[in-house]
């Protein structure tokens, strides 16, 4: 029997390429990320000193208490409110990531798997804070939001969870997935004044 | 008077005369150029008459040269972009540009309705309220449409608003409201400083009244030196210059909202522009320099074209280079109405008077203008001429005399721009010396400045700018250098305030048509308090939401009433205070992405497979598969049905809420949350639940896997999905935080669907990977599983029934959703499978009495829908107490029963109340209501589930279903709410 054949909740939203403003470089880049694995990690209770000796222990990684996300080669782990961290693992077949997280921190923490519960999208490129400006309600200036920081919040009346990965400046936005084609149709249309390309990620990134 | 020929147009002005533009008003030919706005090419052009006035629709001109505008008021632009009541006086001239008068019929020229004029004292204040009283019988059928005829200023656009707005946030350490002198000086010190600084001005050049005054900054005209400033902003990258911006109102915690006409001075947006951008800025600290507004007489006929603000006149002679008349006189109680005589005289526009009402003027200001004649101690008491201003009649200390004009400048002192500081509830402050409100305590972080502070004189403008500027700086913490300001040229402002010159038909308020008579008439009537006169009369109650009005009518109250103006007292100021499109509020959320949709892992395969979807929340469903040639919805969702009780369907259930449930203490939980007992669930097994809210009464039901020992996995209804989230939130962390349970929605991360019919397991055994045994042995009915399906990929196995059928649920992770529809199809094929809807689903639900949103509407208990037996009485569980009230366990409560007509040709109405058979069709009667009902294709009649008192007793019983909207009654025998498959048996097949 052949393998069922995996999709991202903006296949076929998206169509790759260039969108809006002709000739230049395109101000943003969006591209839907593939290949991760994602859990959310809470805290039991009275054992977030534990979790967190546990964490350095098992994973050589510190759970951040600040808005922050910490990251040690694939393994990421992002803030996501008090006592909850959003684990993130980049690798092209991340079963088991759950049960791994889950057995790391017995006791200590419950894990949920949300690999598939979120899309991740991703916003490069030079106008990418103009563009962003048009929902993000948070201030974006590396000033006041930098590499490493993320936050929860509403953008477009949706729900995300976004970080800030480097200066280009380049942002990772996890949203639920089933309204990834709804973020996306908003993102597309506030970057589109400064042209845009979106493809996968890996489409993206070659083309930079 | 030629239009093409700009015969008013004068040398010099700010103007780029390099950029010809060509528009048309009411269909004429109007040229002018570019920086020049609609107001200022009329009058280049000759046109002086521009609209009619709201009530008496009296040829009305051009008042002022910003904003504040209450007369020239147009339609923009046609077809789809038609927008009514833009001032001419801000809309930018550009190529293409068409504008049409409003409110005249049938021409701007001879308007029939201003008959309205000849009865005026009719029409009064009040005229509304007195009018249109009795008989009530007329209030919908002859006087609103009266009303709605004749009221009203332009019409809107008919179509749908063809450009799109967006919404943008913007941050900084200080925001600079207002782009003239003083936000300038404030903006020039904290750029220099290095804090992030927004600066906003709503015109579309920077300089406020230094474009229109003649005045001299440094040695040079003033709009040098705002050209060196913005020069000097513009190289700072971290200053950001924000022009046809207009700041409209002050928010909680430093958020102003503010917005911009990204591309109003165009024919239309430029591709992927937005039309206009509402922004929130959020700033540390703000400098409000917002400015003044000059302030009319109040006499007769002082709303007659030709009749101008002072400063109006000095805009459009200094900013645009054009002549608003060529014979002019000005009436002023201040200096600052001299300012106009000196630059006219400059000019060579003839002044035929300078009447001052004060008793002795300076003899700087008399040497401003030494030619003309000037009448100290006058007052214009009249104006004449039709239809526009011919000659004024004044009042001199020796009688009176008529003086030949065609354009009278007012002036009758200067209101500072106090709105934004009264945006927290703040009222001002007057000033006997500058005879105006001036701000008092403004919102924190609000720091005014300048004219809008009061500050009558460009050197004190300045000096409080640069001031203003610093201390913002110093207040974000950082040390702000001292700029000394620049040497300006001489001027003065001394005022003695003159409110109304008791004569005829005098307007406080032009856009409404508000008299002097209309206030003495309200105050004789009562309404002096300034809230009532503004209702009464309407006073200030225009799009210009007063701003030339408003003190002259409080004024004019006070003294009526012997009150003092502070005592008389202010309307409270509130946001916005200019007006604001609604398509700018909503930006990007319009038509369908008013709020943003949610789609299924297997949207595009549904509508790949011709789905019908219908909106359920914000989720996008799939309401039926329509066969090609299939028009009649029934027939598909009869079909579809058929299939799943005869075969087998699959139907995408991801929408249900899902959230797991982690540790030690989450059986505890769940049997607070739940009526039922969740502890002693086996794990691999899966029951029903219900949840109440606090105060007894149903919330939701859904079901409940145990997964391990310490995990459980529990569904919601859609609709109901955040709000259970919700509720488990709140009493976990309000009620019950001493348990240690941890739960996280994975709603998205489940694509779910349910397979149904007596082949269900057939073809479910075709997917999910051995060893795992799918037979009724080792996998009975409520039984719940991880297991693989399809080569090896993750998934959980519930056996579950909605439909009644033998049936399974099967979650994949939402990645595999669309490629598992695809492998159903292909796997169910020699049984006949196919996709069902929603609507399907609504059908076999109903066919089976199972309970959704028409039952659990809030007001039903777990009792009344037929869980009496799953509450224990061995548990504490949220809402047993109060489930417990007597009126909520009285006997003849009503309670679920099923319904089927008599004769099954007869239709059943969801809604309709249920009365007893043969009663009189009253209110006293009704003993229930019929909640669902569907066109049953199992049965092949009509059925339905309602609510009706003691129902479960009065089974076998004949009501009649009353339904007058539809004119439909219809008699029902009450019945069991199971008509399929009332044992049960099929699910455990």
């Amino acid at each position: 029997m052949l393998e069922l054949l995996p999709r991202t909740g903006l296949e076929g939203v998206a169509r790759p390429g260039h969108h809006g403003r002709i000739g230049g470089v395109p101000g943003v880049a969006i591209s839907s990320r593939r290949n991760f694995e994602l859990a959310i990690v809470m805290v039991r209770a009275g054992k977030q000193a534990d979790l967190l000796v546990r964490s350095l222990e098992r994973f050589g990684l510190s759970l951040p208490t600040i808005p922050r996300r910490e990251f040690r080669g694939p393994l990421s782990f992002a803030w996501a409110g008090p006592g909850k961290w959003l684990a993130m693992l980049e690798s092209a077949c991340g079963t088991g990531f759950e049960s791994g997280l889950r057995e790391g921190f017995a006791g200590f923490a419950s894990v949920t798997n949300q690999s598939d519960g979120r899309n991740i999208i991703r916003v490069r490129g030079a106008k990418a804070r103009d563009a962003l400006a048009k929902g993000v309600p948070l201030d974006l200036d590396p000033r006041s939001f930098r590499v490493g920081d993320t936050a929860l919040t509403v953008v477009a009346n949706i729900n995300v969870h976004f970080w800030q990965i480097d200066e280009s400046p380049t942002y990772e936005f996890a949203v639920f997935r089933s309204f990834a084609a709804a973020f996306h149709e908003w993102l597309l249309e506030a970057s589109i004044e400064f042209g845009v390309m979106t493809g996968t990620d890996q489409a993206i990134t070659h083309s930079n | 008077m030629s239009g093409a020929a700009q015969s008013n147009r004068l040398a010099g002005g700010l103007i780029d005369r390099s950029s010809p533009v060509c528009g048309r008003f009411d269909g004429r030919e109007i040229r002018g150029f570019a920086g020049d706005t609609l107001a200022s090419t009329l009058l280049a052009n000759g046109i002086r008459l521009v609209g009619r006035s709201f009530k008496y629709h009296r040829p009305r001109g051009i008042l002022t040269a910003g904003p504040e505008e209450p007369n020239a008021l147009v339609e923009l632009r046609s077809g789809a972009r038609r927008e009514p009541n833009t001032r001419a006086t801000t809309i930018e001239m550009y190529d293409g540009l068409e504008a049409a008068s409003q409110n005249r019929w049938p021409s701007l020229r001879f308007d029939l309705l201003s008959v309205n004029a000849l009865v005026a004292s009719a029409l009064g204040a009040g005229f509304y309220y007195k009018t249109f009283m009795w008989p009530a019988a007329f209030w919908e059928r002859v006087y609103e449409p009266l009303i709605r005829r004749a009221a009203g200023l332009g019409r809107v656009a008919e179509m749908a608003d063809p450009d799109d707005y967006e919404q943008a946030f913007a941050f900084c350490d200080v925001l600079i409201i207002g782009g003239g002198p003083t936000g300038l000086a404030a903006a020039q010190a904290a750029g220099r400083a290095g804090v992030r600084v927004i600066l906003c001005d709503q015109d579309f050049a920077f300089g406020g009244r230094l474009l229109s005054d003649a005045r001299e900054i440094a040695g040079a005209p003033g709009e040098v030196w705002v050209q060196s400033i913005v020069d000097e902003l513009r190289e700072n990258p971290d200053v950001h210059l924000m022009r046809r911006t207009c700041v409209f109102g002050v928010y909680d915690g430093g958020t102003y909202g503010a917005v911009e006409r990204v591309a109003d001075h165009l024919t239309e947006p430029p591709p992927h522009q937005p039309r206009q951008r509402l922004w929130r800025i959020v700033a540390k600290r703000a400098v409000v320099a917002a400015g003044a507004i000059e302030r009319p007489l109040v006499f007769s006929g002082n709303d007659r074209p030709g009749v101008m603000m002072a400063s109006a006149i000095r805009s459009y002679v200094n900013r645009f280079a054009v002549r608003p008349g060529t014979r002019v006189a000005l009436f002023t109680n201040n200096d600052g109405g001299w300012q106009t005589a000196s630059l006219l005289n400059a000019r060579g526009i003839e002044i035929a008077a300078v009447i001052d009402s004060r008793a002795e003027v300076s003899a700087t200001l008399r040497s401003s203008c030494p030619a003309a004649h000037i009448v100290t101690g006058g007052q214009v008491i009249s104006t004449s001429g039709s239809p526009q201003l011919r000659a004024i009649n004044v009042r001199t200390r020796d009688g009176t005399e008529t003086i030949e004009v065609d354009t009278l400048g007012i002036s009758g002192g200067w209101n500072p721009d106090v709105s934004l500081t009264c945006h927290h509830n703040g009222r001002p402050r007057w000033s006997d010396q500058i005879a105006a409100f001036v701000p008092d305590a403004s919102p924190p972080g609000l720091v005014p400045a300048g004219s809008g502070n009061g500050q009558m004189l460009l050197r004190d403008c300045l000096a409080e700018g640069y001031n203003a500027g610093c201390r913002v700086v110093n207040d974000v913490g950082l040390a702000a250098k001292r700029i000394i300001p620049p040497e300006v040229d001489d001027e003065t402002f001394t005022i003695a305030s003159l409110w109304h010159i008791p004569t005829g038909k005098a307007f406080v308020d032009f856009q409404n048509d508000v008299t002097a008579a209309d206030i003495a008439l309200a105050e004789r009537e009562g309404f002096r308090s300034v809230e009532h006169l503004k209702r009464y009369t309407t006073l200030g109650m225009a799009t210009d939401q007063g701003k030339l009005s408003n003190v002259n009518g409080l004024a004019m109250m006070a003294a009526l009433t012997g009150r003092t103006i502070p005592g008389t007292g202010t309307t409270s100021y509130r946001p916005p205070c200019t007006p604001v499109a609604i398509g700018a509020i909503a930006g990007h959320h319009r038509g369908r992405r008013f709020r943003p949709v949610r789609l299924t892992p297997s949207h595009q395969w549904a509508e790949e497979h011709g789905a019908v979807f219908v909106e359920s929340g914000p989720w996008l469903r799939a309401q039926s598969f329509p066969l090609p040639g299939e028009r009649d919805v029934l027939k598909t969702v009869a079909r579809e049905v058929r299939t799943v009780r005869s075969s087998v369907g699959f139907c995408d259930v991801s929408t249900l809420g899902k959230i797991e449930l982690q540790g030690p203490d989450a059986a505890a939980f769940l049997d607070y949350l739940y009526i039922n007992t969740f502890s002693n669930l086996a794990i691999g097994r899966v029951r029903h639940g219900v949840m109440l809210r606090e105060d007894g009464f149903v919330l939701d039901d859904g079901t409940c896997a145990r997964l391990a020992e310490d995990r459980y996995f529990i569904t919601t209804s859609t609709a109901n999905a955040g709000r259970v989230y919700q509720h488990m939130q709140f009493c976990h962390q309000v009620l019950r935080p001493d348990l240690d349970v941890q739960f996280v929605p994975v709603t998205d991360q489940w694509a779910q669907y349910s397979v149904a019919g007596p082949r269900s397991r057939d073809t479910l055994a075709k997917i999910v990977d051995v060893p795992f045994g799918i037979a009724n042995s080792d996998f009975p009915h409520m039984g719940a599983a991880d297991v693989t399906v399809c080569g090896g990929i993750a998934a959980r196995l519930y056996r579950l029934s909605y439909s009644g059928e033998l049936a399974y649920e099967i979650g994949v992770p939402a990645r595999f959703g669309h490629a598992l529809a695809s492998r159903l199809i292909e796997v169910g094929a020699s049984y006949g499978i196919a996709p069902y809807g929603t609507e399907a689903l609504g059908v076999m639900r109903i066919e089976k009495g199972h309970v959704a949103g028409p039952e659990i509407d809030g007001r039903t208990t777990a009792a009344d829908l037929g869980f009496a037996k799953m509450m224990s009485t061995k548990k504490d569980f949220i809402g047993k107490i109060m489930a417990g009230r007597p009126a909520l366990t009285a006997p003849d409560r009503p309670k679920l029963t099923g319904l089927r007509p008599c004769d099954t040709r007869d239709r059943l109405y969801a809604g309709a109340p249920l009365l007893p058979k043969g009663a009189p069709h009253a209110v006293e009667n009704d003993q229930g209501v019929v909640t669902s009902v569907t066109f049953s294709p199992s049965l092949n009649h009509w059925v339905g589930i309602g609510l009706l008192n003691n129902g479960p007793q009065r089974i076998g019983e004949t009501m009649q279903m009353v339904d007058l909207l539809r004119d439909a009654v219809v008699d029902v025998e009450v019945c069991s709410p199971v008509f399929v498959d009332q044992k049960g048996e099929r699910p455990l097949a």
